[in-house]
């Protein structure tokens, strides 16, 4: 990539607060092109709160966001954001097919309604995760990992550089997560920059090229091999990730000395 | 004759209680700081609940229980009065949860659908009725609490006493020794009901209870402030302490003192203005409820925009791990 | 599907120019009438003669689609409430545009009540954001403070001289036969814009209503979209003061839109299904108001909406209650039916099939039924023509009666034996459960595995002959043909 081509992503000192206490403090960050990025932190570290930030959703108190050298308004459309599953009503009169097709309302702008062609794409949308013959069930009649597909077709749909997922492997099936994970690595191949907020420590190390430690603050960004030591998550997760390590622990010795059940 | 008489802060202070009026006033005081009060209790624990409008859904469809019980009985009767406001109460409960969990049909619209419905059916029955049925579409709309009946009441200790404020006097008095008594199991279904099942307190009791209590209360309020204006003294009282306080037994003494001074505040105004008293007590409430919002030493808003002018730009430094 | 929602579109709006078209003009009032028949009245009522009835059930339709439109926003975004919010605070402003003009001057009073309820509206946000107020106890809050502003303001009014003859009262239950040439002249154009705008922004209006902080990201204007909504609520409620009134109209929003809601699973068959049955119930309500002597409208068109939403609650196709239970009963028939299937196949499965006829007793004792019940369900399965007797009388049940599986009873009985069994071995082999354990489990998911599922079983545990507890498993050939060749 020349050096010339603006960064997906460029945050500098990016503040959040709600009723004045600071939820994210001063945050800068430059994300390379082409990367499988997590974001890791402690619950209630911020990590939802920085991607809606980023998007406009929730409103900073200080610094600024650039996509592709440019505020986030002015390139929204090359932007595609998964979000948590919960915060939608899934009972909503929709089917699969239309929810995949909102992920081109971004580029029909006001007034222009979908076409032939945004039909084609959020079919073969649905076709990449494996949800093509679901495309006229009712969204309700979904399980959990179907429910996820369907959101992610929807960002595909959306045809963009840069996605934000926030959580996309909570509540799914081991198929579902593997299957996603696989649409992840193949959009990175292809130059994509994707950024995903993820809370499971043993799976972020084999899923994601780089890393973002967060817990209000940016603890360290940088290659998984770097960031992934035992000193900064442990500067992540505070004192927590020793009394989770215990546990794990316990829980490992408990389940070998179980006898399985056969 | 012009609409808003001009306001001389003497007669607006002393024009209830001269020219002969006080004894009519004193009744309506003393039926607005008992309707007000047993309201303002209850509607504490809807409020807490989360369940206020529950209580503006129940107190609209009380009408066709009322109008039905009028209709059949042709009498005043308060004892069939009150089984009619409680089965309907019960009924529009039970027929809420049975929408909201037996169809797809989400909690606020099934509660939309439910209490328009039956109001609409007491709506019809007094108008279709008319003459069997002893009230009007105006005492539903906003009560009748300026014309108590002094033709029926009972001499007590030398003083003619009438009989809907004993009635609302033992209705306030029963209220309040239930909600004493199973005071620590409405707090705790309040709060946490999966606590309350664990300590073995019957959440789904408590819940209809509350409710049973509720109908009751309305019922007796329905002839004085009507369906729609009893909300009103449901939640006002308890939501403008809450600004206040932040515990609920002295929520719960405030807003007593808040249900007195909405109805002493109401009948004032409407005897300046000429208007419809239990209208005016809600007013009353209303202004006040504005006021402690404005000023009140915790939540108030000057206080939080004179924060928000002094903190500007400036943010409490992070607590980082 | 479009097609039928092109026709009924079609006839709604055949329907209503006819109404703007029928010129003759009958000179009578609703009130001078009703003394006559019911029959009479109907058909007086539905030929539309009358301008005042004409106006009323013009008026009521375009106002039942108005509000089924919007109503279905409303519904799905679960706000409900706010359009009962909304109407009650309403009612200062149509006070307030009385006293501007001293006379009921439509618009006065629009562009009051429209202004009441946004601020109402607004001081619900302010409340719930600046302090811990709950959003629904800050909707009772508003919701009756403002109407006792109106109420106080209406009394006053009344002791005016021209207040009293103002009609001011009609507003709080609506009265359709009250309808001007000025008030429909505001209903036509509100449900106009209304239509208009939902129809130009749908697409907006449906990614807002589904996830609005998607729609935000991916730069549509979700807050415009939301407050344009709110508008339009407030300007449906407005214009339907005159005819359905302030206490109920938050109703004519709801209920046409949840009946709508528990039909389908698409917005836009939504829509047209609310704003139909928004246009039945108005003009249900305006005749039974019509039939009694100035009878208020509202209530008529919200009970006329209420049944229509009870129908929909209790028959509608796909979340209806009463198909609900039919379903279920007759799963649970099927189910008893396959299970007395299987009870003849383990007495055949005893004698190694040699013998061909089952006796009642063997069946009631298989069943552990008595002779009574067991010859009830013999009964049944003669019905479905599974089953035939050796004695053709049917009502010849006696001891010596015996019962022969037909070649569809037999395939039905190898089918439900053969899921049960494989069904079992999966469960012990794949699943490591004990194979005493799997006996319940297996009695459910017979009823319920299909074909395809079948067939991926035996794939997967490599054509097995035998179940866990050394049982034959009826093969594939067994279902092909009519008897097992052993």
């Amino acid at each position: 990539m020349s050096p010339e081509t603006p960064l997906p992503l460029e945050i500098h000192d990016l503040t959040v607060a709600y009723h004045k206490k600071p939820v994210l403090y001063g945050i800068d960050l430059e994300v390379p092109a082409g990367n499988l990025i997590g974001i890791l932190g402690p619950n209630g570290a911020g990590k939802s709160t920085l991607i809606k930030s980023i998007m406009g959703l929730v409103p900073s108190s200080s610094g600024w966001v650039k996509i592709f050298g440019k505020p986030y308004k002015k390139n929204a459309k090359r932007v595609g954001y998964v979000p948590q599953r919960e915060s939608v009503d899934w009972d909503f009169p929709v089917n699969v097919m239309d929810v995949v097709l909102m992920g081109r309302f971004g580029h029909l702008g006001l007034f222009r309604r979908p076409g032939r062609k945004d039909k084609d794409i959020a079919m073969a949308c649905l076709e990449k995760v494996n949800m093509a013959p679901y495309a006229q069930r009712q969204i309700s009649n979904l399980s959990g990992g179907q429910q996820q597909r369907v959101f992610l077709a929807r960002a595909l749909a959306q045809e963009s550089d840069l996605y934000f997922l926030d959580e996309p492997f909570s509540g799914v099936d081991a198929a579902t997560e593997s299957a996603i994970i696989k649409i992840l690595k193949e959009l990175r191949e292809r130059g994509k920059t994707l950024i995903v907020v993820h809370h499971d420590l043993t799976t972020a190390k084999e899923y994601f090229d780089m890393l973002l430690l967060l817990n209000m603050r940016k603890v360290d960004f940088g290659p998984t091999e770097d960031v992934y030591t035992y000193e900064k998550l442990q500067k992540t997760y505070g004192g927590r990730l020793t009394i989770l390590s215990e546990v794990v622990d316990t829980r490992r010795k408990r389940s070998s000395d179980l006898p399985i059940e056969k | 004759m012009e609409l808003i008489p001009t306001f001389d802060f003497k007669s607006f202070l002393t024009a209830p209680w001269i020219d002969g009026g006080w004894e009519s006033s004193i009744w309506i005081v003393i039926m607005g700081i008992l309707v007000n009060t047993a309201c303002g209790l209850v509607g504490n624990f809807l409020v807490l609940r989360k369940m206020a409008l529950v209580g503006d859904a129940i107190s609209h469809s009380l009408l066709p229980g009322i109008a039905i019980v009028f209709l059949l009985s042709n009498s005043r009767s308060t004892g069939l009065m009150v089984a009619g406001a409680l089965a309907a109460g019960l009924v529009t409960v039970w027929l809420i949860e049975f929408i909201h969990k037996k169809t797809r049909v989400k909690e606020d619209a099934a509660l939309g659908v439910t209490f328009t419905t039956l109001f609409a059916i007491g709506v019809i029955l007094i108008s279709v009725f008319a003459d069997h049925v002893d009230l009007d579409l105006e005492c539903v709309l906003y009560g009748e609490i300026g014309f108590i009946y002094f033709d029926d009441s009972l001499p007590l200790i030398g003083i003619e006493v009438p009989w809907p404020v004993l009635q609302m006097a033992g209705a306030l008095l029963l209220v309040t020794a239930l909600l004493l008594l199973f005071y620590k199991e409405l707090l705790v279904t309040s709060f946490d009901s999966g606590l309350a099942t664990s300590l073995g307190i019957p959440v789904s009791w408590a819940h209809y209870g509350l409710m049973m209590v509720l109908s009751l209360v309305i019922v007796f309020s329905f002839e004085s402030v009507g369906a729609i204006l009893v909300i009103a003294m449901l939640i006002m009282p308890s939501v403008t302490s809450a600004l206040l306080s932040e515990r609920l037994p002295n929520i719960l003494r405030l807003s007593v003192v808040f249900a007195a001074l909405y109805s002493i505040g109401g009948l004032h105004l409407a005897t300046w203005l000429d208007c419809s008293p239990a209208g005016a007590m809600v007013v009353c409430g209303f202004l006040l409820f504005c006021l402690v919002w404005l000023v009140s030493p915790r939540r108030g808003l000057i206080l939080l925009w004179v924060k928000k002018l002094k903190a500007r730009g400036q943010l409490e430094s992070p607590s980082l791990p | 599907m479009i097609k039928r929602s092109r026709l009924c579109a079609s006839l709604a709006l055949g329907i209503t120019s006819f109404l703007v078209l029928t010129g003759e003009i009958h000179a009578a009032k609703i009130s001078e009438i009703s003394d006559s028949h019911l029959i009479e009245q109907f058909v007086r009522f539905f030929s539309f003669k009358d301008p005042s009835v004409r106006y009323a059930v013009l008026g009521s339709l375009l106002l039942g689609t108005c509000c089924g439109l919007l109503g279905s926003f409303i519904v799905v975004r679960k706000l409900a409430l706010m359009g009962d919010t909304l109407s009650h605070a309403v009612l200062p402003g149509v006070a307030l545009g009385f006293l501007w003009t001293m006379t009921k001057d439509p618009w006065a009073i629009f562009i009051g009540a429209t202004i009441a309820g946004l601020l109402g509206t607004v001081v619900v946000h302010w409340i719930h954001t600046t302090t811990h107020i709950k959003e629904d106890s800050a909707m009772g809050l508003v919701l009756s403070g403002f109407y006792a502003i109106g109420i106080c303001l209406f009394t006053m009014i009344q002791r005016l001289p021209t207040g009293n003859k103002a009609g001011l009262d009609k507003f709080m239950f609506g009265q359709a036969a009250a309808l001007g040439s000025d008030d429909l002249w505001m209903i036509a154009i509100v449900t106009a814009a209304a239509g208009f705008l939902i129809l130009l922004l749908y697409k907006e209006f449906l990614v807002t209503s589904f996830d609005s902080q998607f729609a935000s990201a991916i730069g549509l204007p979700a807050n415009f979209i939301h407050y344009l909504l709110m508008l339009l609520l407030a300007f449906s409620v407005v214009i339907g003061l005159q005819a359905v009134g302030i206490v109920l109209i938050s109703a004519m929003l709801i209920t046409p839109a949840a009946t709508a809601f528990l039909l389908t699973d698409r917005m836009h068959r939504m829509l047209l299904y609310a704003s139909l049955f928004g246009m039945c119930s108005g003009l249900l309500g305006s005749f039974f108001s019509y039939l009694g002597n100035s009878l208020p409208t509202g209530p008529f068109m919200i009970i006329s909406a209420s049944m229509l939403f009870t129908l929909a609650l209790l028959f509608g196709n796909r979340y209806g209650i009463i198909p609900r239970k039919l379903r279920h009963l007759n799963r649970t028939h099927r189910i008893q039916i396959e299970n007395t299937l299987k009870a003849i196949y383990r007495i055949r499965e005893k004698s190694h099939f040699k013998e061909e006829a089952v006796s009642i007793q063997q069946f009631g004792e298989q069943r552990n039924l008595p002779i009574i019940e067991a010859e009830k369900e013999v009964k049944r399965l003669i019905k479905e023509r599974y089953v035939t007797l050796s004695k053709s009388n049917l009502d010849e049940f006696n001891q010596s009666q015996l019962i022969y599986l037909t070649p569809s009873g037999w395939k039905t009985a190898c089918r439900i034996v053969r899921n049960h069994r494989l069904w079992e071995l999966y469960l012990t082999e794949s699943a490591q459960y004990e194979p005493d354990h799997v006996h319940d489990d297996a009695e459910e998911i017979e009823h319920i595995l299909g074909e395809a599922t079948v067939r991926e079983l035996e794939r997967r545990l490599d054509f097995p002959t035998v179940d866990p507890h050394g049982k034959l498993i009826p093969s594939i050939i067994d279902l092909g043909d009519g008897h097992k060749a052993n």
